[in-house]
């Protein structure tokens, strides 16, 4: 716990007593933020230990990280803003990708990937049939990818990412192959791939092999990108769907700082350097409505992973890279132009928290997914902060606030003692395996839906000032046709394949599978010669057996 | 038939592909908690395993929960699953991101019961009671 001075004696106590009246007519008994913590009415330098700033916060750009991954913060460069975007066929994604860098974007390309894609599955999946094409881009071949990115200048637009997490190698594959068919060095880009099965089995939901199978792939894309010595992020270890899935910002940087060592002590024992992994170890978030909180999250997040990277690994000049997103829980289906403004406020905090790279919802996502205009208002959101507030200026303008740092020494200390019940448990793994992250998500959705119906919770439109009728707003329509086509096309391509070559790139994926090797040099040839998705997937479901999700009574 | 006064079960299923699977089980929990027994598929249910468990084990109402925009679909292949296994008396409802447009295309097709998103769980908990009491009552 954070140790601090004498309450009794101190000039809070005093003060308490001298307004004692007023302080028995408040709102409320007591106030609390979203994960539960009590807050006082005030807070002064006696809420915070002796030695706090040189221990604990100190200078941005350098240990303990707090204050911020650079010394420059925004004033060296801006955050990037990015939108996450994918639906339907490679092509008319492709033109929603164009649109958003034409106005504005910074983040390069974010893609969306559809279900089956996810999951190892092509279109012609027989439980492919309602989902291609609708919660993202359906990528089943190289083709699609090429045609994808199909007039995107790749140089210009400079970063990829997506939420390949469960079928790492393969998205990996696919940019190396895209930069190779394009004529680019692929030294001259950056791209991220989630890269992250093990929050997939705790919230996500897109698993489809044993827990360390998948561990084990998404190691493979950390360790082959060292040794192509690219400046490429092969993981981005991700927090958001478990807050998104019911935990609270501790659940969050806690379980997130966990799976990231799983991954990392893998990369070790294989002996590649932390020098080397940990700069391309990304960490994700999202920010939800909890300014402060949110705000104190981040900073924590950085002076934790630091401390891990020095003092476990061996890695004490590495800085912590974080990647935060407004969360899309808080958005509501009722109101939705309120959606602006939440989303306005969660770009805020994240911004206020120092992270280099954001991502940005739309108002309309709670509907759908967004229309244009829907995305042109929130790249103008991070315009508007970033030109008109002045608030990148500075870096950590809100370092030394007497609240903002009590609340990142509280943090700090729970998650320490999170990771350390975590390492007792024998590792993230486990924690995975057990279902523990789980049931401590699940329960903390309960708890959040009780306050909601107690009133305790407010969300402005669904339990206070409610309307009966809400906006209408325009939504976005998928094209109907898009599951079909893409049938379509991957049986014309199946058919042009040589299928000689395929079958020998195969047999010596399989071999490879099975010798432990890493497996990405062959997931490469194997998709040059025409191997979709599915079908590596499927070697690999027969190879290291298959997940099967477990039914469960309630009683 | 039923009698009355019998514990009301009930199946909450994630049809499809889905992994969105916080609202399930919070509304699982909730109707525990009102004193049902409930069971939870897990993810990734086809039509065919949807219902064969429902009748297996003799539930009073089927609640789906789908976030990734086939709920029309789901809904459709559910509901002619039932007619074909000569369940149809197994009331269906549905839950997820569904827009208000598709509630009556929903209702239409024969689903008792469509909570979008901000839906409360104690009136989903009190729409199931209903709907399995009506149907112990036929």
């Amino acid at each position: 716990m954070v140790q601090t001075g004498s309450k009794e004696s101190s000039d809070q106590a005093a003060w308490l007593r001298r307004h004692a009246e007023e302080f028995a007519q408040q709102r409320k008994e007591s106030f609390t933020t979203s994960s539960s913590r009590e807050v006082r009415a005030v807070y002064t330098p006696e809420d915070l230990p002796e030695h706090w700033y040189r221990d604990a916060i100190g200078l941005p750009g350098e240990a303990p990280w707090t204050r911020g991954e650079t010394a420059t913060g925004y004033r060296g460069e801006l955050w990037g803003w990015e939108f996450y975007a994918g639906f339907g066929s490679a092509k008319e994604a492709n033109a929603r990708y164009r649109y958003l860098l034409e106005q504005g974007s910074t983040g390069g390309v974010s893609i969306a990937l559809d279900l089956p894609t996810q999951i190892g599955m092509d279109a012609d999946h027989r439980l492919a049939a309602n989902e291609t094409g609708k919660v993202g881009v359906a990528l089943n071949t190289i083709e699609d990818v090429l045609d994808l990115f199909d007039g995107i200048d790749l140089e210009s637009a400079h970063r990829i990412f997506t939420t390949a997490n469960c079928i790492g190698p393969i998205a990996f594959a696919w940019f190396w192959l895209l930069c190779e068919h394009r004529g680019i060095d692929p030294h001259s880009i950056v791209v991220t791939i989630q890269n992250d099965p093990l929050k997939e089995y705790v919230a996500r939901g897109t698993q489809f092999l044993p827990v360390p199978a998948s561990a084990r792939l998404a190691a493979d894309v950390v360790e082959h990108c060292t040794n192509e010595q690219l400046p490429w992020l092969p993981i981005s270890v991700s927090g958001s769907h478990m807050k998104q899935a019911g935990g609270t910002c501790v659940h969050e940087a806690a379980f997130t700082l966990a799976n990231a060592v799983c991954y990392a002590d893998e990369l070790h024992r294989r002996g590649v350097a932390a020098s080397e992994f940990a700069p391309r170890m990304e960490l994700h978030f999202c920010t939800d409505m909890d300014f402060f909180e949110e705000i104190a999250k981040y900073r924590v997040i950085r002076r934790v992973w630091g401390q891990l990277l020095r003092d476990r690994y061996g890695a004490p000049d590495v800085a912590p890279r974080l990647h935060a997103a407004t969360s899309g829980l808080p958005l509501t289906a009722q109101q939705p132009k309120n959606n602006i403004i939440r989303i306005t406020l969660q770009a805020l905090a994240q911004i206020l928290g120092g992270v280099a790279q954001t991502r940005t919802a739309s108002y309309d996502e709670a509907l759908a997914i967004p229309t244009e205009d829907a995305v042109k208002l929130s790249i103008r959101t991070n315009q508007i902060i970033a030109y008109e507030t002045g608030i990148a200026d500075i870096v950590d303008p809100l370092g030394g606030s007497w609240y903002l740092e009590r609340l990142t020494l509280e943090i700090f200390d729970e998650v320490q003692s999170i990771l350390q019940r975590v390492e007792k448990m024998g590792g993230a793994l486990a924690a995975v395996e057990s279902g523990w992250f789980a049931t401590e998500l699940a329960d903390s959705a309960y708890r959040q839906q009780e306050e909601l119906e107690r009133g305790d919770r407010v969300i402005v439109g669904i339990n206070r000032f409610v309307e009966d009728d809400s906006d209408d707003i325009k939504l976005f329509k998928l094209n109907p046709e898009a599951a079909m086509s893409q049938r379509r096309r991957l049986a014309e391509f199946k058919a042009r394949r040589d299928a000689k070559r395929l079958a020998e790139a195969m047999d010596a994926l399989r071999a490879t599978v099975r010798d432990g090797r890493n497996c990405v040099p062959f997931v490469i040839e194997a998709v040059r010669v025409g191997a979709t998705v599915g079908e590596i997937s499927d070697l690999w479901r027969q190879e290291l057996g298959e997940y099967h999700p477990q039914a469960q009574w309630l009683t | 038939m039923k009698a009355t006064g019998h514990k009301i079960r009930v199946l909450v299923a994630k049809p499809g592909l889905d992994g969105h699977d916080r609202g399930v089980k919070v509304v699982a929990r909730t109707l525990r908690d009102a004193g049902m027994e409930v069971i939870y598929t897990g993810l990734r249910q086809t039509a065919e395993m949807i219902v064969a468990v429902a009748i297996q084990e003799d539930v009073d109402c089927i609640g789906l929960s789908v976030l990734s925009g086939s709920h029309m679909e789901f809904a459709e292949e559910v509901l002619a699953e039932l007619r074909q296994r000569d369940a149809s008396d197994i009331p269906v409802v549905i839950g997820g991101i569904i827009p208000r447009h598709d509630v009556a295309s929903l209702e239409a097709l024969g689903i008792r019961g469509v909570f979008g998103p901000g839906s409360s769980i104690t009136a989903i908990a009190s729409a199931i009671r209903a709907l399995a009491d009506a149907r112990g009552r036929v």
